[in-house]
């Protein structure tokens, strides 16, 4: 439907990830960080303690140069990897959503003057002028968490939208309300570590800094055990029974959940340290609570999106972003049906009809696999590694984001018959979507496929078109 | 396929969840806003560097400040181009992902650029604005800024070419993946959106700056010179605004077939505009004013570029008119509630930073803002009972 953007030396869909995880972190924090200053800047008015003022500054610097600014950057840096990845996926979310979307954005302008009027107004407004800014900020980001996950959410579980064609449906969704709570307890975990960053970097005579340091450590371990709580007994069994069973197959490699598990209880650790011995702590390990949440939470992010797959809006569309579902409550027939019938080359804007492809790119190896390629990209390379345009090679090792060929070798599946056949069944995987199109058109995938796989071992391509 | 044809099935099935016309308003009232913010932040770069290069008292003292505020311009460029952001994707989703896709690596570099840019800003802010150290910082960040506006300017110009598409993606029947090419431009439109109109969104905020802090006594100098300098950058470019607008009508006007009409409106604001600054007598004083003025400026050329690729469609049949939508009264209510909630509340922050910046050097918030902010911030706790009590409805009753 649209042309397809591969990537470059990395694939399209880690550029999104990569973005994603870097927009997660700064706007989670922004949100559980303006909680915590609230809290502390109350204590300083109400407490009269002037001094915590010295790290709500500090901190405000910081959330308003690298929280704010970058997670808004960053937010729209997901647009736009969303918008080249994937633009049907994005699309589906904007015309359902793009009034909650307008909501989020009242909610995003307010956080974004706030902080400027926050900082910039220390010591010149009275103080509980500065307290109701400490509250804007708070609500303000708490809104746009609360709007952003029903639409985060709808995408694994669009519930009764099915039914109704209702956006509303489909925002307050089954698994809005869990990941709701859960997003803002972890969030405090994720300001704790932000808290000993900032507090760690003011001077050791600061005495306010072992009073700061014990708060947000408790304020992080509760987070993390009220998140846990949510998503062992409230998140987890409002999945559907497929993402349960993504969860449990290899299209989750193993080290996603080290990184996770090990990531927590690293947090955990690291946490319990602060809070037992708060003068020993270090900016340094600060900065390594920071990275380790950020890896931590990149594992948990790429696992949100990889437990809706093969679909890109669960029981709707799939990756190859086409309709595979009817919504009569809002006009919207299947479109993979009838594909499979006509074919796809031809039937569709930006897939040239067969007589109109080029043998350039594959040179001696013939029409059909030109064609084949033109098939494979448009259905395949969302998530897969289809060409060596994404692959790059670091110390003799090639790394490719699910790599066809690696895969179709490791089953060893390396002749056009063979992967012809694969390809047949491919649908009966949980996390596959059956190839769409005409048996001829499949043949002429298989066959771009084998020369593929043959292409990472010989200089010239030896692969001969057989039909 | 017919190009109508594939612009039609494009579209994405769900149609807009709101009247389209009123969502082509909004892309257009929004883009103003964003515009502003991003030329502001190309024109306050350039001064500061500007600055630096050519110093005198005034000048080095003057790009401290636009040191300043280019990375808050950036900031709040990027904050308010979300909102047209939204609406082309609703209205415009076909040659908008098109587009995007057409030139994919540089549709996802974009945001690496403008970090970059924006780092490099904040960096020559931090530590090299106060003696003009680190210039190759600034001069960087204002490379990589108009970098980052060259490749809007390129999707953009993709976008309202939909008959070169298939042409740009599979030249010669092989299709091209990368999405490196820079496909399309028009460089009078260029040259009138981005280079000129930041010399004049920063001649307008070099009179309101002189004119917020004009009753401190001891800097009646300067800000007169400031306004001075405003008055006298809008005096300029204005004319040259006219003559760019007159070659963008007759490039791109004329291969739409509005060169004439788009010609008289962008030479009309050009001409106005060096009218309004010729006869502007007291820039400081004005300074509301000549705001407003620029930003009915800015509202006409955004309704000329709207005009622009509304055309361009036209040639295939599509249009906003006939988009396919539905009323979806529950997205219509959060948004219609949250609008009434976001505008009470960031008027109420922006009143709070206007009273407390430095009007006079003791200045503090009025009672009267106090009492409003008071309101707003019920409103904005108000909300949450709202969303839940909405949240819950759906939950249990909406079946």
């Amino acid at each position: 439907m649209y042309p397809v953007w591969e990537g470059l030396f990395i694939h399209s869909a880690m550029f999104v990830a990569v973005v994603s995880a870097f927009h997660v972190l700064a706007s989670h924090l922004t949100v559980a960080a303006a909680w915590f200053n609230l809290y502390l800047e109350r204590r300083a008015v109400y407490e009269n303690r002037p001094e915590l003022y010295v790290y709500l500054k500090r901190s405000a610097l910081g959330l308003l140069v690298f929280a704010y600014v970058f997670g808004a950057m960053a937010g729209v840096g997901i647009w736009q990897t969303t918008t080249a990845a994937n633009p049907r996926g994005i699309s589906t979310l904007i015309h359902n959503f793009v009034l909650y979307w307008g909501s989020e954005w009242y909610m995003f302008l307010i956080d974004v003057v706030g902080i400027i009027a926050y900082y910039y107004t220390f010591e010149r407004v009275n103080p509980k002028t500065h307290l109701r800014l400490a509250w804007i900020l708070a609500l303000g980001g708490t809104g746009t968490l609360a709007i952003i996950v029903g639409i985060l959410s709808f995408k694994l579980t669009p519930g009764l939208w099915f039914a109704t064609g209702e956006s509303l449906n489909g925002f307050f969704n089954p698994t809005f309300w869990p990941q709701l709570f859960m997003r803002f307890a972890l969030m405090f975990t994720i300001t704790a570590a932000w808290a000993l960053l900032i507090v760690t970097g003011l001077p050791k005579g600061y005495f306010a800094r072992e009073r700061i340091i014990r708060i947000a450590a408790v304020m992080g371990l509760g987070g993390l055990a009220v998140a846990l709580s949510i998503w062992f007994f409230w998140y987890y069994p409002a999945l559907p029974a497929h993402a349960k069973t993504i969860l449990r197959s290899p299209a989750i490699p193993p080290i996603t959940f080290t990184v996770i598990i090990g990531g927590l209880i690293a947090t955990f650790l690291g946490l319990l340290f602060a809070l037992v011995m708060p003068r020993r702590q270090h900016q340094i390990i600060a900065l390594g609570a920071m990275l380790v949440l950020f890896a931590a939470i990149f594992g948990a992010e790429r696992t949100r999106e990889v437990i809706r797959k093969p679909d890109i809006i669960a029981g709707y569309m799939s990756s190859n972003q086409l309709v595979f579902n009817d919504i009569p409550a809002r006009g919207v027939l299947r479109e993979e049906q009838q594909l499979n019938e006509t074919g796809m080359l031809g039937s569709l804007p930006f897939l040239p009809r067969p007589e109109q492809i080029s043998v350039a790119v594959t040179n001696s190896a013939g029409h059909q696999v030109a064609m084949g390629r033109v098939l494979v990209i448009q259905q395949c390379a969302a998530c897969h590694n289809v060409s060596n345009q994404t692959a790059i090679t670091v110390f003799d090792q090639r790394l490719a984001l699910r790599s066809l060929a690696q895969l179709l070798e490791r089953r060893k599946m390396t002749t056009a018959p063979k992967i012809e056949t694969y390809l047949n069944g491919i649908g009966a995987f949980p996390y596959m979507h059956p190839v769409i199109g005409t048996p001829e058109e499949r043949a002429a995938m298989a066959l771009y496929l084998e020369y593929f796989v043959q292409q990472q071992h010989a200089p010239q391509p030896q692969a001969q078109a057989r039909r | 396929m017919d190009i109508g044809d594939m612009l039609e099935r494009m579209r994405d099935p769900l149609g807009a969840p709101f009247y389209p016309p009123a969502l082509q308003v909004l892309l257009v009232v929004t883009w103003v806003f964003h515009i502003f913010f991003v030329t502001l932040a190309l024109g306050s770069s350039a001064y500061s560097i500007l600055g630096f290069l050519r110093p005198s008292e005034h000048r080095l003292r003057l790009a401290r400040v636009a040191a300043r505020l280019t990375p808050n311009a950036v900031g709040l460029g990027i904050v308010t181009g979300i909102a047209p952001l939204l609406f082309v994707q609703t209205i415009y989703d076909p040659i908008w992902y098109a587009s995007n896709t057409l030139s994919g690596f540089w549709s996802v570099s974009f945001i690496f650029v403008v970090m970059g840019g924006y780092s490099l800003a904040y960096l020559f802010y931090l530590k090299g604005s106060a003696d003009g150290k680190l210039l190759w910082s600034a001069v960087a960040s204002f490379v990589l800024l108009f970098f980052a506006g060259w490749v809007m300017h390129v999707l953009a110009s993709v976008s309202i070419r939909p008959e070169r598409w298939m042409e740009w993606y599979a030249p010669n029947g092989v299709i091209d993946t990368r999405g490196i090419a820079f496909h399309a431009w028009n460089i009078p439109r260029l040259i009138f959106l981005l280079p000129l109109q930041s010399g004049l969104s920063l001649s307008v905020v070099l009179t309101l700056f002189a004119w917020y802090f004009r009753r401190i006594e001891e800097d009646a100098p300067f800000m007169n010179w400031v306004a001075d300098r405003g008055r006298w950058l809008g005096l300029v470019i204005s004319p040259l605004y006219a003559v760019a607008g007159l070659l963008w009508a007759a490039t791109e006007g004329v291969e739409f077939g509005i060169g004439v009409p788009v010609g008289i409106a962008l030479a009309a604001v050009g001409l106005a505009l060096t009218g309004y600054f010729f006869f502007l007598k007291q820039p400081m004083q004005q300074a509301p004013r000549t705001l407003l003025v620029w930003i009915v400026a800015l509202l006409t050329v955004g309704v000329v570029r709207e005009g622009i690729r509304a055309v361009s469609l036209a040639r295939f049949g599509y249009s906003v008119s006939n988009y396919p939508y539905i009323m979806d009264w529950g997205s219509i209510l959060v948004f219609g509630v949250t609008t009434l909630v976001g505008v009470a509340v960031v008027t109420y922050l922006a009143l709070v930073l206007y009273q407390s910046g430095g009007t006079t050097r003791d200045s503090e918030v009025s009672p009267r803002v106090e009492r409003f902010g008071s309101i707003a911030t019920g409103m904005l706790g108000a909300w949450f009972a709202f969303f839940i009590l909405v949240g819950l409805y759906t939950t249990f009753m909406l079946k």
